[in-house]
């Protein structure tokens, strides 16, 4: 009887210590956005648009998923993100040629 | 194409900081450079145009960013670990707090910020444990929980820094001592930062501030993202005060640190650099009148070490 039951509670041991566990292994599971604790260290974190803006115009930027770029669509710019970290200097900073030629006759 | 990029040129005229801005653009805005006259500052003992030391001082932290927690080791033999601490003692964080860190680089101070925050966070619900206060469900539910999906109150550190080489060295740090949450990492200038007004609660610049080429912009541009109440702080080096200690200091500066530049980091002219800038940086009493100058109350500053570091401080009131 007791060797019965002492399988079971390692068992029970094993799923709390997986529930438990303070790795932020854990989490991936539940976020769907695709960004993971560990394995992608290029992983954007879309919570930082709320506080970046264009150093230049402070204007709000967009985020573009293609070309994983923050767009200020104003002055046509885009500033890559390199390994999850976006650059926000203006001298790397690409401009955008086609879009600034469209949009061109709407801005004034 | 180069019609576009003269608009984006004369755009960039008109704004207010259009100095720094050509100082540091190359390749996007060179046709407007010629139309305004570079300055000249220094970079350590020598005299270089504007742009040269932004140039210079991004390739000396892009050569030393690897062994930079190192070299910092071994040249203050570990004192700065207490500089940093008094600095977060001083700025004592509660939980709710949102930091920007600039130039922060390899986020010594961020993850210092993380674990104050914490640990306040900690001692707060063992004083109402004490207290017999009932603790709310969210309380209770957030001390069970190991791993924290955010961190305590919703606190938030940014770090800032114009040289992706350090950004990459913290964010990897970050990975490896397990900080994830509440974290970001941002490639942008001291001098034209990259966030609205009015966002953050405390700005703190550590050993950073010596090497920007503008610093009373770098403080205006502190100025405008602090949020009313705000909290400036600046720890740096600074100018010792006693004559004896400061012989010593200049000795040690002089002769010990390029040569552990060398050994460790093998780049002497970096920490040549290094030893000299700190010279060339105005001393207390001048660097508070900068500070007062950008718009900051209440602006104070207590030296570290005798002198060899000073922690400025100012409030947006």
């Amino acid at each position: 009887m007791l060797s019965g039951e002492l399988p079971k509670l390692a068992n029970r041991k094993c799923a709390a210590a997986a529930a438990n566990r303070p790795f932020p292994g854990a989490a991936p599971r539940h976020s769907s956005d695709g960004q993971e604790g560990q394995e992608q260290p290029k992983a954007w974190d879309p919570a930082l648009l709320e506080f970046l803006v264009c150093p230049l115009s402070k204007k709000p930027l967009r985020y573009e998923a293609s070309t994983n770029e923050l767009i200020n669509k104003e002055l046509g710019i885009a500033y890559p993100i390199i390994d999850g970290i976006p650059n926000m200097i203006p001298q790397a900073a690409r401009m955008i040629d086609r879009k600034a030629q469209d949009e061109e006759p709407k801005q004034t | 194409m180069a019609a576009s990029i003269g608009a984006v040129g004369c755009r960039a005229l008109h704004s207010r900081r259009h100095g720094k801005l050509l100082s540091i653009g190359r390749g996007l805005f060179s046709g407007a450079r010629c139309l305004v006259a570079e300055g000249e500052t220094h970079f350590g003992f020598q005299n270089v145009s504007e742009t040269e030391k932004g140039e210079k001082v991004y390739h000396v932290f892009e050569s030393v960013a690897k062994k930079y927690d190192i070299m910092n080791d071994s040249m203050s033999l570990g004192v700065h670990r207490l500089w940093k601490d008094i600095l977060l003692h001083q700025m004592n964080p509660y939980p709710g707090t949102q930091l920007l860190d600039v130039a922060g680089g390899t986020g010594d101070i961020a993850f210092r910020f993380i674990n104050y925050v914490r640990s306040q966070w900690e001692y707060q619900i063992k004083q109402k444990l004490k207290s017999h206060q009932n603790l709310s469900w969210q309380e209770i539910s957030k001390s069970y929980q190991e791993e924290e999906l955010k961190l305590p109150g919703g606190s938030q550190v940014v770090v800032c820094d114009i040289n992706k080489e350090m950004l990459k060295v913290g964010k990897q740090k970050a990975q490896h001592l397990g900080y994830s949450e509440g974290l970001s990492w941002v490639v942008g200038n001291a001098e034209e930062l990259p966030f609205n007004d009015n966002k953050f609660d405390v700005y703190t610049i550590a050993f950073g501030i010596r090497n920007v080429t503008h610093i009373d912009q770098a403080l205006q541009e502190a100025y405008r993202v602090l949020k009313p109440g705000g909290r400036f702080l600046c720890l740096e080096f600074s100018q010792v005060n006693n004559p004896l200690i400061s012989r010593l200091y200049d000795l040690y500066s002089f002769q010990v640190i390029p040569v552990l530049g060398e050994i460790i980091a093998g780049d002497w002219k970096s920490y040549q650099y290094l030893v000299e800038s700190i010279r060339r940086f105005p001393a207390q009493e001048e660097f508070k009148a900068m500070v007062e100058d950008a718009g900051f109350l209440k602006v104070e500053y207590r030296n570290l070490t005798s002198g060899i570091v000073a922690i400025h401080s100012g409030f947006k009131l």
